[in-house]
């Protein structure tokens, strides 16, 4: 026996006949391959075809009909499709695209089918095992309730006044959702966390902060959640993972030392870079997003990376990249998965330790929290100056002899939860979006100091209240008079393009969103 | 882009502006860095008088590597004008080859057609929440464009002449001027090699 793992998805339609022939033939099918059948090539999404890899699958295949053959018509064209992205995400992860094989084979074909398999199992074992270790299982955690009531303590909960502050605040509450920050505060403290519905809320809040920042107590509820979930990611209970868990599996495949991304593949020689710089800039995930959203939202956050690189370009910052940078680890710590979180967060902290850098400048809202905030409270401190990029375009702007192009459209903003919570965060966006010099500044009807969220947060617990809240939020931006929709956060792009896609009220929906990067950008210039 | 760089370091400067902007003043931390600061030869003559009640007022400052025989200023290589008054009165002496630097808000250099160097420097001490800073901020804009002293030596200069307990005030309102003044130079300097925006 080896140790190589491969997986074979394999359509129970067309090529299994043929697999069964094999089997039947006793032909020698290599011994890396572990059949899974399934019923329809197209039905593997790309979190399925990319689970296996976390798991430290050396390969997998996708064995399929021929096109034409498929017994429900779009399977092919939809394995094809998922193939395919799930591909270019192995190559920036530096994987390797070629472990991932996508074939269509009709039931006759059984010698076709055979030496593909020959062939794919013996290129796998030339490129070598996978450099992904398998995550640790969770740990089972012994006292549920003794992990509850330290939490509950640790984030003064027992300080809830059952006020009712939380609730009228909530943008999930406002959203119609039969929920409560203080009822679920009063139902852990009761004891209640090991029931389903309590579980449920715990995965199902935004975690934006707005419920804290109006508590009389100053509770802090977003901290205790993000505690809780990590308690519950020990009992097992189903996190509410969205996109099939597809963008988790994506950050703990980061959190495997051995894996050396190729995160800037895609990068163009529009930006300049210099590898000896002293001034970092990180990235953050949009290239991933680009790929796995592509196809449905069309979204293209990686503009907001090369914008962010061309201002820093434009004031004469030539910054180092890291080639194989990692995820931040936000989604993980937001999604309870701590200990994932804790491996990327250390593994970051060496890159940039040893990347002979000063200052790492962020353009993402979730990776400057993380890196400023939650780093160091987990006890990981980085020893450069973190920068977000807005801060440093205002100060540099500041400085004068810099002009913008006058904007001149109605422009709106919508505030990400991770650049709110700065002291400076809502004024400096609108600070930015000011010189731009827009015909005018609407501000949403929750704006602001009471700006809800874009209706989700860690790629967790996505439901129809999150979708209503979307709807609601470009309702709103377009209630306001402006015809663009200014955000600052790729996610917020991602979410309000998705609200967007709606079949029913898509059409009413229709706004542009851009990021402010990208505004800045395109109007900024030397006087 | 004109960098007064001279062989001889000699500078001739005429500062010009409304009595009560402390023009003498920036004229007095100015000569106080070169010859201070710089180990550099500097002197300063004073105009003010009855100009001193809101009409023109003047610092003629000389800076040098060797003795300075003639303290009066003819000829000013660099002129800074805070007042239309004061540009008027002195337009005519700048050399050919002299830099002009302008408070943009309060002089419009008319019939002045080279290039020249202008700062909202009233606008940017109002902003900083002192309007009688502006000659701070003129003088850092000043000394990032010429180069005519060390920045350093000028912000120990700013320091000691100050009122007692400014000073921090004194050099923010010095370093928003020379940041400005690079700013300017890069803008300028880009513009010149055809980059001036951020997508090109």
């Amino acid at each position: 026996m080896n140790d190589f793992n491969i997986i074979l998805f394999l359509c129970s339609w067309g090529p299994h006949p043929a697999y069964q022939t094999l089997q039947d033939r006793a032909a020698d099918i290599p011994s890396e391959i572990k059949m899974v059948r399934i019923p329809c090539a197209g039905r593997i999404s790309k979190a399925l075809l990319f689970k296996p890899f976390e798991m430290g699958a050396d390969g997998v295949a996708l064995v399929g009909c021929p096109a034409g053959s498929c017994r429900y018509g779009a399977g092919t064209t939809n394995a094809n499709a998922n193939e395919e992205d799930t591909r270019g995400i192995l190559h920036l992860l530096g994987l390797g695209s070629q472990r991932l094989r996508l074939a269509n084979f009709m039931p006759e074909d059984a010698d076709g089918l055979l030496s593909f398999l020959r062939d794919f199992a013996s290129e796998i074992i030339r490129m070598g095992k996978t450099p992904v270790s398998p995550p640790a299982k969770d740990k089972a955690l012994s006292d549920l309730a003794e992990a509850a009531r330290k939490a509950i303590a640790q984030n003064n909960v027992y300080s809830c006044q059952d006020c009712g502050k939380c609730s009228s605040s909530c943008p999930l509450t406002l959203a119609g959702k039969p929920f409560s920050p203080r009822a679920l505060a009063a139902s852990i403290i009761s004891g209640s966390l090991s029931e389903p519905t309590v579980q449920k809320d715990v995965w199902a809040c935004l975690t934006c902060g707005l419920c804290s920042e109006r508590c009389p107590s100053s509770v802090n509820f977003p901290q205790f959640i993000r505690e809780i979930r990590s308690i519950l990611k020990g009992t097992g209970s189903g996190s509410a993972e969205v996109h099939g868990g597809f963008l988790q599996s994506l950050m703990r495949t980061m959190a495997s030392p051995g894996v050396q991304t190729r995160h800037w593949d895609w990068i163009t020689h529009e930006v300049r870079t210099d590898p000896a710089a002293k001034t970092l800039f990180f990235g953050g995930c949009a290239p991933y997003f680009d790929i796995f959203f592509g196809r449905h939202l069309g979204v293209k956050t990686t503009r907001m990376i090369t914008d962010s690189i061309k201002l820093l370009n434009f004031f004469d910052i030539t910054p180092a990249l890291l080639p194989d940078e990692r995820c931040c680890g936000h989604d993980l710590l937001w999604s309870g998965d701590r200990e994932n979180f804790l491996a990327l967060a250390r593994l970051n902290q060496e890159a940039f330790g040893s990347s002979g850098a000063e200052e790492i400048i962020v353009s993402c809202p979730e990776c400057y929290r993380t890196l400023s905030v939650d780093y160091p409270a987990h006890g990981i401190d980085i020893p450069l100056k973190i920068t977000l990029l807005h801060d440093l375009i205002e100060r540099e702007v500041d400085k004068g002899a810099v002009a913008f192009t006058p904007h001149g459209g109605v422009v709106t903003f919508l505030d990400p939860c991770r650049m709110r919570y700065l002291p400076k965060g809502r004024e400096l966006p609108r600070k930015l979006i000011a010189r731009l010099k827009p015909s005018a500044f609407k501000e949403m009807k929750e704006g602001g100091a009471s700006s809800d969220c874009c209706g989700n947060c860690a790629w967790i617990g996505c439901d129809a209240f999150s979708k209503a809240l979307q709807v609601k939020r470009i309702a709103q931006a377009k209630a306001s008079g402006a015809d663009l929709l200014v955000t600052g956060c790729p996610k917020c792009q991602i979410h309000m393009k998705c609200a967007m896609e709606d079949p029913f009220l898509g059409p009413d929906l229709t706004m542009e969103v851009e990021d402010l990067t990208a505004l800045i950008v395109r109007s900024i210039h030397w006087e | 882009m004109t960098q007064l760089i001279k062989e001889t370091g000699r500078y001739e400067i005429i500062l010009t502006g409304f009595g009560g902007q402390g023009i003498v003043l920036a004229g007095k931390i100015l000569g106080q860095a070169a010859a201070i600061g710089d180990n550099r030869e500097s002197t300063l003559v004073q105009s003010y008088g009855p100009e001193a009640r809101g009409g023109a007022c003047s610092a003629q400052v000389i800076i040098s590597g060797k003795a300075i025989h003639y303290p009066p200023v003819r000829h000013p290589d660099i002129l800074a004008c805070m007042s239309q008054a004061g540009f008027d009165k002195y337009i005519e002496q700048l050399t050919a080859e002299g830099t002009l630097i302008i408070d943009q808000d309060l002089v419009q250099p008319h019939g002045f057609d080279r290039e020249h160097f202008s700062i909202p420097s009233t606008r940017m001490a109002e902003e900083l929440g002192r309007k009688m800073m502006a000659n701070i901020i003129m003088l850092g804009f000043l000394i990032a464009v010429t180069n005519a002293v060390s920045p350093g030596s000028t912000r120990n200069a700013v320091s000691s002449s100050v009122p007692r307990g400014t000073a921090e005030k004194n050099i923010a309102a010095f370093n928003k001027g020379y940041d400005y003044g690079l700013a300017v130079l890069k803008g300028r300097q880009k513009k010149a090699t055809g980059r001036a925006g951020a997508e090109k």
